[in-house]
């Protein structure tokens, strides 16, 4: 299938996302604050901690917001994008419903991850690049459009290595169909991300840092604003996300060949 | 009380089951305590003690909260009640000589017996890892105040989930206020930091508010991060939280029936 077709089909998803965002409109309004108070949440722990310390791992107050606000900007993207397609897929493959999927005449990765979207996630994005925006204020940065353009590029590549990290867990569903939501799992690996790369010491920061890239996903893109760009962090960030989107479409297929169906 | 033993057994036997998601969660919370341990150890890396309290009794509250939380916590009560609202599975209790509520919270207890004995095994590795650096108060008083303490912070969040549960009579989905509720109480129930590191004044506030008593208050017990003082007040105050959350649950249930409308057989 073309690739003008694939975006024809995305299009068509987003279409539907926003009617039906229309038809239930206290819903999304709800969503939405729940959103961003969990959001707001993040943000009052960094204020809470930093009421007793002025320093974590050498990142300050604010330099931290822009780690926790890149955090938050990814995630809400992945959650934007792709989240409410993983969850679903979890009970499809218990029910049975997957069938439909696998009927449709398209990459199976694609339309499983791409058929909705969440309007009040992708929202909630903006309030995150506030997040991030108010801190280089704080700050006293001015970074150029170059600068911003490639802090764009960083967080879509630690977009790609979380999207491989929930397609991961999610996929664990084809092996243990009594583990609900085990899809979840992703966010308590996300945790990491909200982390300084100098809070990790020694088994720590192998396994956190090299083994599993949460970390770096979000602390590339939030130090290219902070000290500027460096190629061999962007390198490494852009490596690790094509190793892990590789994985993720293999483990993924694997996990395919164990659905049997509505017995499985 | 026969019926609800029953219950209780049936439950048992629905719970294992899903042992899975437990032994899942179970080794997740160890992940969550990775992170407490990487973040409170950077903070602490700086200072020997923050808010009074030294790293070792820090880590030693999370660690309790985590694993206290698997024998007190509502995981997703208020999602299996409204299930059965929204598909008429209530109609069956309206036939029958059993309190909707007793059987509710005796499914929940036996999930809680389920979940508190396979997180045990992830409890011997967090041990085994934080050894040397988790620091115990002494004082039997704390076992004493503790015990009652968990078993109304067991109440406490049944009840809470049990009333989301009862908003289906009402609405259509209730999932968004779930979750917006498990931000407000994790911020308030001191699962992200210990409450006795905000302000004073919002600290003394939130202590007025039952979602201190749902994770905080039996966590801060048993680590030494509030005295007998602090305790006995609470008590009186985490029992006026249990028995007002046992009345709203009581109150919903009988409102609620008034705009049910059971279909079918």
């Amino acid at each position: 299938m073309p690739l003008s077709n694939y975006l024809r089909i995305w299009l068509a998803g987003a279409r539907y996302t926003v009617v039906r965002t229309l038809m239930f409109r206290g819903d999304f309004l709800i969503w939405s604050l729940v959103e961003f108070f969990w959001m707001f949440v993040n943000v009052a722990m960094v204020a809470v901690i930093y009421s007793h310390t002025s320093s974590i791992a050498g990142w300050s107050e604010y330099e931290m917001m822009i780690l926790m606000g890149t955090s938050l900007l990814v995630q809400r993207l992945l959650l934007g994008f792709f989240w409410t397609n993983f969850f679903e897929m979890g009970r499809n493959i218990r029910s049975g419903a997957f069938d439909f999927f696998l009927a449709q005449p398209g990459n199976l990765l694609f339309m499983v991850s791409t058929r909705k979207l969440d309007l009040d996630g992708l929202l909630n994005s903006f309030v995150a690049m506030a997040l991030v925006a108010y801190s280089v204020h704080r700050l006293g940065l001015h970074p150029g459009a170059g600068d911003v353009l490639l802090y764009a590029v960083l967080v879509l590549a630690g977009l790609v290595i979380h999207y491989s990290i929930l397609v991961l867990t999610s996929s664990a569903t084809f092996w243990l169909q009594s583990a609900q939501g085990i899809e979840g799992s992703y966010f308590t690996f996300a945790e990491f991300s909200r982390l300084p790369r100098e809070a990790f010491k020694g088994i720590a920061s192998i396994v956190c840092v090299w083994i599993l890239p949460v970390v770096v996903t979000t602390n590339v893109p939030a130090r290219t604003l902070l000290h500027g760009f460096r190629l061999s962090w962007a390198l490494w960030l852009v490596a690790l996300a094509g190793a892990w989107f590789a994985l993720a479409v293999f483990v993924f297929n694997r996990g395919l060949r164990r659905y049997s169906s509505a017995s499985s | 009380m026969n019926k609800y033993r029953q219950a209780f057994l049936v439950g048992l036997q629905g719970n294992i089951v899903y042992r899975w998601n437990f032994a899942v969660r179970g080794v997740f919370s160890l992940v969550q305590l990775a992170v407490v341990f990487i973040l409170w150890g950077a903070v602490y890396a700086g200072t020997p003690s923050v808010g009074g309290f030294a790293f070792g009794q820090t880590l030693t509250y999370f660690t309790l909260l985590v694993v206290l939380q698997f024998f007190t916590g509502a995981f997703n009560e208020d999602y299996q009640i409204s299930e059965e609202i929204r598909n008429g599975l209530i109609n069956q209790f309206l036939l029958k000589p059993i309190d909707y509520f007793l059987y509710r919270l005796s499914i929940f207890f036996s999930a809680r017996v389920v979940s508190g004995a396979i997180v045990l095994v992830p409890v011997a590795a967090a041990l085994a890892a934080f050894h040397g650096r988790l620091a115990l108060p002494e004082g039997g008083w704390r076992i004493a105040f503790g015990v009652p303490a968990l078993a109304m912070s067991a109440m406490i969040q049944f009840s809470i989930a049990y009333c989301f549960g009862m908003l289906t009579f009402w609405l259509l989905e209730i999932q968004g206020f779930v979750i917006l509720s498990m931000a407000v109480e994790s911020i308030l129930g001191g699962q992200l930091f210990p409450l006795d590191l905000l302000p004073p004044s919002v600290f003394r506030a939130a202590q007025l508010l039952p979602f201190y008593y749902q994770t905080y208050f039996p966590a801060a017990i048993f680590s030494g991060r509030i005295g007998r003082g602090l305790a006995t007040e609470g008590l009186f105050i985490q029992l006026f939280w249990a028995l007002a959350l046992i009345a709203l649950a009581r109150l919903l249930w009988c409102r609620g029936l008034r705009r049910h409308t059971a279909v079918g057989g």
